[in-house]
């Protein structure tokens, strides 16, 4: 039908192709005979489409049949029991068809030749034992399952038993397989070349798609010839037997017929789906072929009546509009519901839906229907590209993301070019007013629920790009429109929405904003260097500082959002945003303000996620600003659990399948950070381990025979000790072992060692120049490093000096002397050494009143022993049932004597602040603040 | 090596009279010998010792030790080793009959599980059999110190029964006190070397005997400590255990108490309407009592936390002494 509608050289081409299916083959047959074919093959196309419910049904039914016999010519008794199952299941779906037209004799047939089969394969026992041994147990359950099966239509086989000639051939007519009709009969040949002709058949439907696809896309452009496509379509059979004669003559064109095949080959999603319908009709046709041979003129009109109806919507689309009908709007929106009625449906092509909305678009653009109409088609192609995937986790692909983008940008236009659109969820789809009129236009939809889900998109497929690839990269670029028309978008909402959807566009905007370490900014502050670089960046360095539009757009949401989810983001994605700009102090009160520490927990993981960024970006920046003690606090809960990676949203850690199934991947993976947005895990370790380092080497060293002595970093003792366990010690390689080997410098008191192990090619390469001011971090290291060596050297040889200069110590360290003089006053002031300062002579002197390791020993025992003490009246406790006289008395005396001996109240007291510090890990940030330590010191020297 | 003969001898001197065990010099110094052959730090040394039963008195007149096995001669058997070596001594017509076992130790840690049993299985199969335990550190700073031990005939029993749960301890009423009993030991020596050992004492420096008035205690006391701590700990988790074992074992018993009771209120209910009683026997299946832990372990540990106090305490006293002395002294010169 269409091949006469398509442009001329092209229809040549067809016709002569499947002019040269047949003619060699059917070279010896009669002209009469090449008609009745080609005949069929019309007959063919028009009843594709007319398919009764009982046709259905019986081709399925024979179709497994048929598969089932050739199961039993080769004796593959699995594939027998596989297909008889399939078989009853088929049966039973078409029971009410078969309950008005009775069970089909070729269904009994096959019922009784199986069970007959089967007995005999039974019976056979020497086959029996020749079968494998799955052949074998299908055979026993398949020959079970007839008999049962076969009770239910007893009479039927008895019948068909008692003559199964007629029946057979009653068949015979029905059967498509065994042969194609009367007509063909006589010829053997014949079939093969009608199934041949039938496949290649196959391009050629597809081609006649293919015009009605592109006279689509040219649109209403086209409705002409669609009508001029109706008029041919009734000529259809002569013209078939016309074409068929000059398909004779036609020969010679045969040689362009491949390039046309592969051409259509190409031709997209469809081709499958047709390939099935073409199995199917295949067997349709010769079953009806001969019935309906005799009213073929009739029948093709009707057929072609019935085709109109029955192509599925996305074929019918073309059409869109009757020819001569007025395109006026509510033409338009009645098209266009119609088409979204399809939408959601089982065997709607997306796809083509999508290229349908863009025709629709273009025609109410061309009819001049108004910016109403364009608005609402806007809004649909977008969704139903949102919808084009299936499942949640597949991500766009690339043209279908630039198509959306395009879209969403033009809608953003219209939007901002027509004052007197208004859009909104709430507006209720019968409220609409698209037409033109005095009146604004109305529009349903939500342009931001739009662009939220296109960044979810843009997340979505960054997700999926592998991030070292140059795909990533280019992807990467989308976000300059992404941000560009989420401002926009801020724009309008800033003028139209509520304060509610503009919270919501704020939070996007925050989203897109808070992670970028703002360079120019920083050039700004660093002084004005920036103005001598080339103009473009001067212009560009006069945009908005990220900071001020921070500032302005977190506020607002602090102001006026209700929701608190937006507010928590909004607040993360601030103080991630101070911290990455160094701004500790106000990255930290409000971090501290925020409260948010005690109830993160409660969050949704996402925004867990971002908190625990957050943290980590507050401990790095802490590091920075040489606030050691900070960073360490704020680093060790993500640090500690060894799941950092996982804890913010970097990568998913490999688990056995029992802690996660296959479902809890994709949500976890859905979560997952894109890269370009990562913080570097390694930096991190590395910040965590440095700090660790600083705080605990000295602290080990003060307290080298506390038995009460707690680790400040689990982590980094970790790292010592697989340092230790290391066979050979070479050279330090990797960050952990750079760490590892500059603590060992560091116990020694050694600093020059310890800075040249921290500070190095190796390490300013891995860590240190990835901070902005690599130099001033280097700097602080630096001097912390030489701090803290002091304050270890002070704490392990001590007891060797009787005093010390301070003269020598600032040589030493290479700090001044004031410095030195403040760290020794400093420790001196906190008990934790036990020294003076000579003030004329600039020394310190030691006062030598540190417990020998014996009567640390001695100490520890007591400890000891008094855990036992405990340990052994709570078995007597048991025993005794409640506190028996005895051991009140033994409290109130001896007991609590030797608790008294144990530690004084003041010890008790310091002890305690430390577990305070300990405890303060777990719960608010805040009181990490308070972290002290000494206390325990002038314990013991109370104690002696 | 002379100031230990002088040791010796005067060991020899104040244990005389308290007979139980005879044990001659060559044994003593072959197991010293052994000792500083072989023996290293906290490695310990041990072999067999030979002897006779005469009357109440064990006399041990020879030994042998055993070798030191290194891990590349798995297959080496050392019964076979015994009874070749006693072979060997019996025809060359020396004692060659087994009566226990010698072994060293450190700082006097040497009640441990493994000496238990090796213990046990001598004394099951020769009944008088005793074990020597060889201290050098204390040997080495002046003082012979060999101490022979026996298990007590209640934990034979209770080692023959192989059960060490808290009620069969209690009810044998085996303490630490008394698991091991000294046996005293009586040096012999043929009148010969009396007199060589005279002899050497004579000539002997003042010098050679000032190891005694050594006042540096503070390694040896640390390492006592440290040892003592360990011990500590050991017992401190072995009573947490027992204490978890305790409240489990209560909270179970309660928990069978209102069972039973909810048992009978039943059962005195269908027994008002005429049913059988339900049985009361599936309650012990229901509630098995929680796997009791082995008490010998805690026994042993206060057995060598004993041995370490005491040890403690005689060193320490010894050490006061001493200090006394050298304050006088120095008080006296100054």
């Amino acid at each position: 039908m269409s091949r006469f509608f398509a442009t001329g050289s092209d229809s040549e081409s067809e016709e002569s192709s499947s002019a040269d299916e047949i003619t060699p083959k059917a070279t010896g047959t009669t002209f009469n005979k090449q008609q009745a074919l080609l005949l069929s093959d019309d007959e063919e196309d028009t009843k594709r489409v007319v398919r009764s419910a009982k046709d259905k049904r019986f081709e399925e039914l024979t179709n497994i049949i048929k598969t089932i016999r050739n199961a039993m010519k080769i004796r593959d008794m699995s594939k027998c029991l596989e297909e008889f199952e399939q078989l009853c299941r088929a049966f039973l779906k078409s029971k009410t068809i078969m309950d008005k037209e009775g069970v089909p004799q070729f269904y009994v047939r096959l019922l009784a030749d199986l069970e007959d089969y089967l007995n005999q394969l039974w019976e056979d026992k020497e086959g029996k034992k020749k079968m494998n041994k799955n052949n074998a147990k299908a055979l026993s359950t398949l020959r079970q399952k007839i008999r049962k099966y076969n009770k239910d239509f007893e009479t039927e086989i008895t019948s068909y038993k008692e003559n199964p000639e007629q029946s057979a051939e009653e068949e015979e007519k029905d059967d498509a397989g065994s042969a194609s009709s009367s007509e063909s009969d006589d010829d053997d040949d014949d079939e093969g070349v009608t199934a041949k002709s039938l496949l290649k058949k196959k391009p050629q439907e597809e081609e006649k798609k293919a015009p009605e696809a592109s006279k689509f896309l040219k649109g209403a452009a086209d409705e002409e010839s669609e009508s001029e496509d109706d008029e041919e379509s009734e000529d259809w059979g002569s013209d078939s037997v016309d074409s068929g004669s000059e398909s004779e003559d036609n020969e010679g064109a045969a040689a362009s017929l491949a390039e046309v095949f592969l051409k259509k080959a190409q031709d997209g999603d469809k081709q499958t789906d047709r390939k099935k319908d073409d199995r199917r009709k295949k067997h349709k046709k010769k079953e009806r072929l001969e019935e309906e041979a005799d009213e073929e003129g009739d029948g093709e009109e009707g057929g072609w009546e019935k085709v109109k109806g029955g192509v599925p919507l996305v074929k019918e689309k073309p059409k869109m509009f009757a020819k001569g009908t007025e395109i006026n709007s509510a033409v338009v929106i009645k098209k266009l519901s119609e088409i979204l009625q399809a939408r959601g449906k089982k065997g709607t092509d997306r796809a083509a839906q999508i290229e349908l909305f863009h025709a629709l678009a273009a025609i109410s653009n061309e009819n001049n229907l108004g910016e109403g109409i364009l608005v609402k088609i806007k809004f649909n192609i977008v969704s139903s590209l949102y919808d084009y995937n299936p499942n949640l986790a597949a991500f766009m692909k690339p043209e279908m993301w630039k198509k959306c983008l395009e879209c969403i940008d033009e809608l953003l236009d219209i939007l901002f070019n027509n004052n007197n659109i208004f859009i909104g969820e709430n507006i209720a789809e019968d409220s609409e007013n698209l037409a033109i009129s005095d009146q604004p236009f109305r529009v349903r939809g939500c342009i931001l629920t739009l662009v939220e889900r296109m960044d979810e998109e843009f997340t979505k497929v960054m997700q999926n790009t592998d991030p070292h690839s140059q795909e990533y990269v280019d992807n990467l670029k989308d976000e300059g429109r992404v941000c560009g028309i989420i401002d926009r978008l801020l724009q309008y909402l800033e003028s139209k929405g509520s304060t509610e959807e503009v919270c919501r566009v704020f939070l996007r905007r925050i989203m897109h904003t808070y992670y970028k370490f703002d360079y120019k900014a920083h050039r700004r502050s660093l002084g004005l260097q920036g103005e001598t670089k080339s103009e473009q960046d001067q212009s560009e360095s006069e945009g908005e500082d990220s900071a001020v539009i921070m500032d302005r757009l977190c506020k607002f949401i602090y102001a006026k959002d209700r929701t608190d989810r937006i507010r928590t983001c909004a607040i993360l994605c601030h103080i991630y945003h101070h911290a990455l700009h160094s701004r500790w102090f106000q990255a930290r009160d409000l971090m501290l303000m925020s409260h948010l520490q005690d109830n993160i927990q409660h969050a949704d993981p996402p925004v867990q996620i971002l908190y625990n960024r957050t943290m980590v970006q507050l401990g790095i920046c802490a590091f920075r600003q040489g606030m050691i003690k900070d960073a360490h606090n704020a680093l060790l809960d993500i640090q500690s659990s060894g799941r950092a990676k996982e804890l913010l949203g970097q990568g998913l850690l490999m688990r056995n399948m029992q802690e996660r199934n296959a479902e809890q991947e994709k949500i976890e993976k859905r979560r997952q950070v894109p890269f370009h947005m990562h913080i570097n895990l390694e930096l991190l370790e590395c910040v965590y381990l440095v700090s660790a380092m600083l705080l605990e080497i000295p602290y080990m060293a003060a307290h080298e025979f506390d038995a009460r002595r707690r680790m400040i970093s689990k982590q980094f003792h970790h790292q010592l000790r697989v340092g230790e366990r290391q066979p050979l010690l070479g050279p330090p390689e990797s960050m952990r072992e750079h760490v590892v080997a500059a603590s060992k410098a560091m116990k020694m008191g050694d600093w020059k060692t310890c800075h040249s192990f921290i500070i190095n090619e190796k390490m300013n390469s891995k860590v240190w120049d990835l901070f902005p001011e690599a130099q001033r971090v280097q700097e602080m290291l630096v001097r912390k490093i030489q701090e803290e060596s002091l304050r270890t050297y002070l704490f392990t040889y001590s007891s060797v000096y009787d005093s010390i200069s301070m003269k020598t110590l600032s040589e030493m360290f290479e700090l001044d002397l004031p410095t030195v003089h403040s760290i020794i006053s400093k420790m001196i002031i906190n008990e934790e050494l036990m020294a003076s300062l000579d003030q004329p002579t600039q020394t310190v002197v030691m006062h030598r009143t540190e417990p020998k390791s014996l009567q640390n020993m001695a100490l520890q025992l007591a400890e000891k022993l008094g855990g036992l003490v405990e340990n052994n009246e709570r078995v007597f406790d048991l025993k005794q049932g409640v506190y028996g006289g005895y051991f009140n008395r033994d409290q109130k005396g001896g007991y609590q004597q030797k608790q008294g001996y144990q530690r004084a109240p003041d010890q008790r007291g310091g002890y305690q602040q430390r577990q305070g510090y300990q405890r303060d890990h777990k719960g608010g940030y805040q009181q990490k603040q308070n972290y002290q330590r000494g206390g325990y010191r002038s314990q013991n020297q109370s104690s002696y | 090596g002379l100031i230990r003969f002088n040791d010796l001898y005067r060991l020899y001197e104040f244990e005389n009279g308290k007979t139980q065990l005879f044990n001659s010099w060559g044994v003593v110094l072959k197991i010293i010998k052994h000792y500083q052959e072989e023996g290293q730090g906290s490695e310990v040394v041990q072999g067999v010792l030979l002897g006779l039963v005469v009357e109440d008195r064990l006399e041990i007149t020879n030994c042998f030790p055993f070798p030191q096995h290194t891990e590349d001669d798995v297959d080496f058997d050392e019964v076979q080793y015994q009874m070749e070596m006693m072979r060997s001594l019996r025809h060359v017509n020396i004692d060659h009959l087994h009566v226990g076992w010698y072994q060293s130790t450190y700082y006097g840690s040497f009640v441990s599980r493994a000496l238990l049993d090796s213990q046990f299985s001598y004394q099951h199969a020769i009944e008088e059999s005793v074990v020597l335990i060889y201290d050098p550190i204390k040997t080495a700073q002046g003082s012979l110190c060999l101490k022979a031990y026996r298990l007590t005939p209640k934990l034979m029993e209770i080692c023959k029964e192989k059960d060490f749960s808290p009620e069969t301890l209690k009810k044998a009423c085996v303490g630490y006190e008394h698991m091991l009993e000294e046996v005293p030991i009586v040096i012999k020596n043929s009148h010969l070397i009396n007199v060589l050992l005279l002899d050497l004492q004579e000539k002997s420096m003042v010098a050679d005997k000032h190891e005694l008035l050594n006042l540096s205690s503070s390694n040896h006391l640390e390492k006592s400590l440290q040892l003592l701590m360990d011990r500590v700990d050991g017992m401190s988790q072995e009573i947490v255990k027992y204490n978890s074992y305790c409240r489990n074992l209560s909270k179970q018993q309660q928990q069978k108490q209102q069972y039973l009771q909810r048992r009978q209120q039943e059962n005195t209910q269908r027994q008002s309407r005429g049913e059988p009683p339900l049985p009361e026997e599936d309650i012990n299946k229901m509630f098995k009592p929680p796997q009791a832990p082995p008490r010998m372990d805690t026994l042993l540990i206060a057995g060598q936390v004993n041995n370490y106090c005491q040890n403690i305490k005689a060193f320490t006293s010894q050490n006061l002494g001493k200090l006394f002395m050298a304050e006088a002294l120095q008080g006296h010169s100054s």
